[in-house]
C-alpha cells in the first residue's frame, strides 16, 4: 500500500471509530438523563449499552492511531485529524438540522484540501527521517 | 491568583499535555518497528512510552475542561490551532520529520479551515 493511500485510508478509519463513538455518546447521555453527576447517574450511564458501544468505537480509534503513527510521521497526521471537525460539522446538518454558515463552508473545503496536501506529501521519505 | 494568570496557566498545561501526549504515542508506535501485529502491540504495553502518552491525554481531557469553563470557546479554537504547530515543531525536534513543501502549505491549510470553522460557528 503506498504511503498516500494508507494515510487517506487511515485517517477515514479514524474518522468513522470518532463519530460512532461520539454519537453513542450522545445516547448514552439521553438515555442518563438528567445530569446529576452522583451515583445513580453512573449506574444509568453504565446500564445503558451505548457507553459500551463507545468505549468499543474509542478502542477501535485508538488501534487506528496508533497504526497510522508507525508509518506517518506525527505532525502532519495530527494536523490531519481536524478533518474530523468537517465530519462533524457534515454529520450535525441532518442529524441535528443544523445550518453552516458560508464561513463554515470555506472552512471546511480549506481543511479538506490540507489534508489532501498532506497526503499528497507522503509518497516515502526523506533520507535520515526517523519513521 | 489573577483570572489572566489562571487562564494562561491552563492554556499552557492544555498544550503541553495536548503536545506531550501525541509525541509519547508517536514514540510508542515507532520503537520496534521490525514486530508486526500482535508482537508490536505487546512490545508497546511492556514499555512505558504508551502509558505516558495515555496519561498525558487523559489529563488533557480534563485541563480541556477547566479551560473551556474560563474562556468563550474562540480562545479555545486559537488553543487547536496553536496545538497543531506545537505537535509539528515536536515531531521534528523529536523525530527529526521535515517540514517539506507540501507539509507547510498543508498544515497552513488546516490552520485556516479550523480558524474559519471556529470562529465561522459563533456568529451563526
Amino acid at each position: 500500500m503506498s504511503s498516500r493511500t494508507f494515510f487517506i485510508g487511515g485517517l477515514l478509519v479514524l474518522l468513522v471509530f470518532d463519530t460512532f463513538a461520539q454519537v453513542c455518546f450522545k445516547y448514552t447521555a439521553l438515555a442518563a438523563a438528567p445530569l446529576t453527576f452522583d451515583l445513580p447517574w453512573l449506574l444509568r450511564a453504565l446500564s445503558s449499552p451505548w457507553v459500551y458501544c463507545a468505549i468499543l468505537g474509542y478502542l477501535g480509534a485508538f488501534v487506528t492511531w496508533m497504526t497510522v503513527l508507525r508509518r506517518i510521521p506525527v505532525g502532519p497526521a495530527f494536523a490531519a485529524t481536524h478533518l474530523e471537525a468537517v465530519g462533524v460539522m457534515v454529520i450535525s446538518i441532518p442529524l441535528f438540522g443544523e445550518i453552516l454558515s458560508w464561513v463554515q463552508y470555506l472552512g471546511a473545503a480549506l481543511i479538506l484540501a490540507g489534508v489532501f496536501c498532506l497526503a499528497y506529501g507522503e509518497r516515502g521519505h526523506a533520507p535520515g527521517e526517523s519513521h | 491568583m489573577s483570572t489572566s494568570i489562571l487562564i494562561a496557566l491552563l492554556w499552557i498545561v492544555n498544550l503541553i499535555t495536548d503536545t506531550g501526549g501525541q509525541l509519547a504515542f508517536k514514540a510508542a508506535a515507532i520503537e520496534n518497528r521490525e514486530a508486526a501485529g500482535w508482537e508490536h502491540w505487546r512490545h508497546m504495553l511492556r514499555r512505558p512510552w504508551i502509558y505516558i502518552g495515555a496519561v498525558l491525554y487523559i489529563a488533557e481531557f480534563f485541563a480541556w475542561l477547566a479551560f473551556l469553563s474560563t474562556v468563550p470557546l474562540a480562545e479555545g479554537v486559537l488553543l487547536g490551532m496553536a496545538g497543531i504547530v506545537t505537535v509539528m515543531a515536536g515531531g521534528r525536534l523529536w523525530f527529526s520529520e521535515h517540514f517539506t513543501r507540501p507539509r507547510i502549505i498543508g498544515v497552513s491549510l488546516i490552520l485556516a479551515g479550523v480558524a474559519l470553522v471556529g470562529l465561522g460557528g459563533m456568529s451563526a
